[in-house]
């Protein structure tokens, strides 16, 4: 799971295009969107299309779980574990 | 139609500044390009991480006016945005993605619209202001001016910012356009009382398919800032007449 999350984070960083922000900078728990790291709406589609490519996973964008598993890290690897 | 230019910035390869653009129209120092793009530390890394170039070089020039001009968010004004070809490299990367059936990228696809640097300046600057994204061939830059005078004539406006901003074409387009194209960006502020710059801008149609069309903005940016009283520029479908006043 460490592995993943620290997988996950650089996908995070290079498709969102995060100037200046390292893999440690993002914390597992907190959230990704709005208050935590501060990504929009633009950023969870773009976010989605990159874990379709990378782990072939596909989340739903207008299931009520899509704002669950996206909430953090730790369930956006959740997620992803138990579908790929 | 009579121009009264309060604030202009323009920006293409090492000429920045007006002392530059001044020096360059005398003969003084020449044209260079020059990959080096302006820092906006200003703009959050947040919002500037979705600026490509086209969208930076155009924010460098709008922010240079309007704080110039000192407009914030108690006195925004209208905007007028151009481009002939809008931001060509990140379409044309777009469309090759179609060709080959990967995945969009959801950002490029939101912003390769042509009014997507006016959103982008929107969204910075509060500025919620009627905004037009406008083109017009090889006439953009000069017909820019004419829908930015329009716009200020006809709704008893103070001021309105007009922009254009263009890129050198990936290199698959460069047999469809003329080669005297350049990478530059233009915003100026346009108002209704004699201002800094003051030109009169008149056009008649034409229809000439042999003539070697000019690059309007370097050709409207050399004749305002160097000596010439007045200029004529042609393009294959209007002749121009610009004189100083």
């Amino acid at each position: 799971m460490n592995e993943l999350i620290n997988e996950v984070k650089q996908l995070i960083i290079e498709t969102l295009e995060l100037e200046d922000i390292e893999p440690a900078d993002i914390a597992d728990d907190e959230a990704l969107f709005v208050d935590g790291l501060g990504l929009d709406s633009i950023d969870a589609l773009e976010l989605g299309v990159a874990i379709k490519k990378a782990y072939n996973v596909k989340i739903d964008g207008d299931s009520a779980d899509s704002k669950k598993h996206f909430y953090s890290v730790t369930s956006l690897c959740q997620f992803i574990a138990e579908n790929r | 139609m009579e121009f009264h230019i309060e604030k202009l910035s323009a920006w293409c390869g090492n000429l920045h500044t007006s002392q530059q653009w001044q020096q360059w129209a005398l003969g003084e120092i020449t044209y260079q390009d020059e990959d080096e793009l302006p820092a906006l530390k200003q703009i959050p890394a947040m919002q500037r991480r979705r600026l490509s170039r086209f969208a930076k070089l155009t924010m460098q020039c709008v922010l240079d006016v309007t704080t110039e001009a000192s407009i914030d968010e108690s006195n925004h004004i209208p905007c007028v945005f151009s481009s002939r070809h809008g931001d060509l490299h990140k379409t044309s990367k777009l469309i090759e993605d179609v060709a080959q059936k990967q995945d969009l990228s959801p950002t490029h696809f939101g912003l390769s619209v042509h009014n997507a640097v006016a959103g982008l300046y929107s969204i910075f600057s509060k500025n919620k202001q009627p905004m037009t994204a406008t083109s017009a061939g090889e006439d953009t830059f000069l017909m820019a001016l004419v829908d930015g005078y329009a716009k200020l004539e006809s709704q008893k406006l103070d001021r309105i910012l007009v922009v254009y901003t263009d890129e050198i074409v990936p290199e698959k387009y460069t047999p469809y356009v003329p080669d005297t194209e350049k990478t530059i960006s233009v915003a100026l502020i346009l108002t209704r009382q004699k201002s800094h710059h003051n030109v009169t801008i008149n056009f008649t149609s034409q229809q000439n398919k042999n003539i070697e069309t000019e690059f309007q903005a370097l050709s409207f940016l050399s004749f305002l800032y160097g000596k010439e009283q007045h200029i004529n520029v042609n393009s294959t479908r209007y002749q121009w007449k610009l004189t100083k006043l």
